[in-house]
């Protein structure tokens, strides 16, 4: 039995079908060749111990939101569904969606410098989050409008939380 | 010996006093604030004070919290740790008031050492070599600071005598400008300190942090335990350290414990202390100022001369005399340290904390990691950023660079970002691995690489999201009556269903507590 899961990967859409038979296991990413998959795991969150095609990887796999937080090496991937939901960055070095400034890290918010209606520039400090004595200047990706803010002065914030969206200038989509 | 000891601190270096002071069957005292209630030093701890909420102007630095914990649970004396009160000399006066013992120096050592002008005046005395320079010159005395700065040589700094938080200081290139600088100055320290007086020293460039360990018990023995190589440094803060120096010959480094020797003795020092020198590119050190308690990065001093400097902070703090040594002190060996910090490197460093979801801590041979980390711990706001410090020992520090890069690949940390990858690529850095750094060096000269395109690891991520995805589905209610089609879906499916973190972020739950 075949299933096909669309993912989003680094704002990037991937396709991949699983394929079980029995207890062999086939996954195919993209147009990319079908590999083996052996793989054992205690469960969600839990570490998923791989042998792909012969070479073996671990990844430790946790839920997010409505998609999976997965940890290869050293290295934290958000993989969400394409579709709905998945409001999250994509992990390290992530970009938000167009239209769309998400938390980069927990904390809590010093200041709102922009409010609903106000045009901002690239680069422009939209708030300010602070989180263990440092305060970090979040900036616009794009130039653009303010069309709604979710969060507010003192407020805390989680990683990866909605704090503002607003309507681009151009049609250009995100880089 | 203490019967019972209270640890003024909290996170990994709490721990790692409490590990020693179980060894030695000594009991003791966890302090805690709110945030910190579930922290591991608190349940290791025989005795728990909750002194309380999370900031630590309002708990960990209050010291009427902390004696009154020391007094209400009966311990003999307070071991500082580092930061938080380890270097405030009110309170080693408080601990003396109450009759409890400080395992520290004394506070007229911190106090001679805690003013840069006195300090430098007392290693001057003491034969110490402190960075060429003149002190106590009036901001409107010309015709001395150019005698002055002509014997000292460019480029120099003019320093505020009172100065403090960078405040103050001039760097001067060319005798041209040392009037104009000594004005700047002057009036900077005037309207910021109220004290217009200035001093001149020597800009020491491309010099490298080399800190001295030592010990001194009460009857005036003084040991140096040699060197360690901090240069790897970022907004002064340290990342990477190592013991030895790749820069510090066995001739060297009999002169610089000398001179650390000789600084412990000028002010009467007691317990286990710091001397940090300038290194400079010709082989030249110079004093640069005196840490008062026990440092971040000890173990690795204690890796290579084979030494619990803990227990030997709580020997002497008791009375005892240091140990007789059994053959001339040397380093043997290679050890390095590098702080695992909450932070996202890709990001320009952006601190990174919350649900530590799972921790896998590297082992094997020369391996040792000092963190407060566990699966489950939501790391608090009101604190810094590092989480461990990953330290290795080998025969040599080639040896120990791989056993690094090894034990950096072996460490899992899921949930938060941390700098591994800064550390990783630091080790495959070239200047890094001759040797070739100062302490601006990391800033000037080193760039993190960026992530790699079509990373592996994110088609491992992809396959591993895929494959959750089906145990998710075929574990949720609609598909209940779906067989279950492989073996490691059955077997995954019933934790698979049993959620364990909670959708606020936080894990478990806690009941029990008076406040609120």
């Amino acid at each position: 039995m075949a299933t096909r899961h669309r993912l989003l990967l680094d704002g990037e859409e991937r396709t991949v079908v699983v394929d079980e038979a029995g207890d062999q296991v086939t996954v195919t990413v993209g147009e990319g060749e079908p590999l083996s998959i052996d793989v054992t795991t205690s469960g969600i969150p839990g570490t998923f111990s791989l042998v792909i095609d012969g070479q073996p990887a671990q990844a430790y796999v946790t839920r997010r939101g409505q998609g999976f937080e997965v940890t290869v090496d050293g290295r934290r991937f958000l993989v969400g569904p394409a579709t709905g939901g998945g409001r999250q960055r994509g992990g390290i070095g992530g970009k938000d969606r167009l239209g769309e400034v998400t938390a980069p890290l927990a904390g809590v918010v010093v200041d709102v410098r922009v409010a609903v209606g106000d045009r901002f520039s690239a680069g422009q400090t939209l708030l300010v989050i602070e989180a263990m004595k440092m305060q970090n200047e979040i900036q616009a990706p794009h130039d653009g409008t303010v069309k709604a803010i979710h969060c507010e002065r003192g407020g805390r914030v989680e990683q990866g939380a909605l704090v503002l969206e607003y309507d681009a200038d151009g049609t250009e989509t995100a880089s | 010996m203490f019967k019972r000891v209270l640890i003024a601190n909290r996170g990994e270096i709490a721990l790692r006093v409490q590990r020693t002071c179980r060894e030695l069957g000594i009991e003791t005292v966890a302090v805690y604030s709110e945030p910190d209630r579930n922290a591991l030093h608190v349940r290791l701890a025989d005795h728990a004070v909750c002194i309380g909420p999370g900031p630590s102007t309002e708990s960990y630095l209050v010291i009427d919290k902390i004696i009154e914990a020391a007094r209400a649970t009966g311990a003999d004396a307070i071991h500082p740790g580092y930061g938080f009160l380890s270097e405030n000399p009110r309170f080693v006066d408080a601990c003396e008031a109450s009759g409890i013992t400080f395992i520290g120096p004394p506070a007229s050592a911190m106090r001679a050492l805690g003013d840069k002008v006195s300090a430098r005046k007392l290693m001057e005395t003491a034969g110490v070599p402190v960075v060429p320079g003149a002190n106590d010159i009036s901001a409107d005395d010309f015709e001395t600071a150019r005698r002055e700065a002509e014997r000292i040589g460019f480029p120099l700094l003019v320093k505020a005598a009172a100065g403090g938080g960078g405040r103050g200081i001039r760097v001067v290139e060319r005798i041209e400008d040392l009037e104009g600088a000594m004005r700047a100055s002057g009036a900077e320290a005037a309207s910021s300190f109220g004290d217009a007086t200035i001093f001149l020293e020597r800009f020491v460039t491309e010099a490298r942090h080399i800190e001295v360990q030592m010990m001194a018990d009460q009857h005036g023995n003084v040991r140096a335990y040699g060197e360690r190589e901090c240069s790897v440094q970022r907004r002064h803060q340290k990342l990477v350290e190592e013991a030895p120096s790749v820069a510090v010959s066995p001739e060297l480094r009999k002169r610089l414990c000398d001179a650390a020797v000789a600084a412990a003795k000028s002010c009467g020092y007691q317990n286990a202390g710091t001397v940090e020198f300038l290194l400079d590119k010709s082989g030249e050190f110079y004093f640069l100022e005196v840490n008062a308690r026990l440092q971040v990065e000890h173990p690795v001093t204690e890796l290579v001369y084979s030494v619990d400097l803990v227990k030997q902070q709580l020997e002497v703090a008791s009375g005892e005399a240091l140990p007789p040594l059994e053959g001339p002190l040397e380093p043997k060996g290679w050890a390095i340290e590098c702080r695992i910090n909450g932070e996202n490197p890709y990001l320009n460093f952006m601190p990174s904390l919350g649900l530590v979801e799972r921790v896998e801590v590297p082992l094997g041979p020369g391996t040792r990691f000092d963190s407060m980390l566990f699966d489950g711990l939501d790391v608090p706001v009101f604190y810094d950023s590092m989480l461990g410090k990953l330290i290795v020992w080998a025969e040599d520090r080639e040896l120990a660079i791989k056993r690094m890069r090894r034990a950096l690949h072996d460490l899992l940390i899921a949930g938060v970002d941390t700098n591994v990858p800064f550390h990783l690529a630091l080790l495959d850095n070239e200047d890094f691995q001759a040797g070739r750094i100062h302490t601006n060096w990391l800033e000037n000269s080193f760039t993190m690489p960026a992530l790699p395109e079509d990373d592996p690891r994110g088609m491992t991520a992809l396959i591993a999201a895929a494959l959750a995805s089906g145990m998710v589905a075929s574990a949720a209610p609609a598909s209940a009556g779906a067989p279950a089609s492989s073996r490691w879906l059955r077997a995954g499916r019933a934790n698979a269903m049993q959620q364990r973190v909670a959708a606020g972020g936080g894990r478990g739950w806690r009941r029990g507590t008076g406040s609120s």
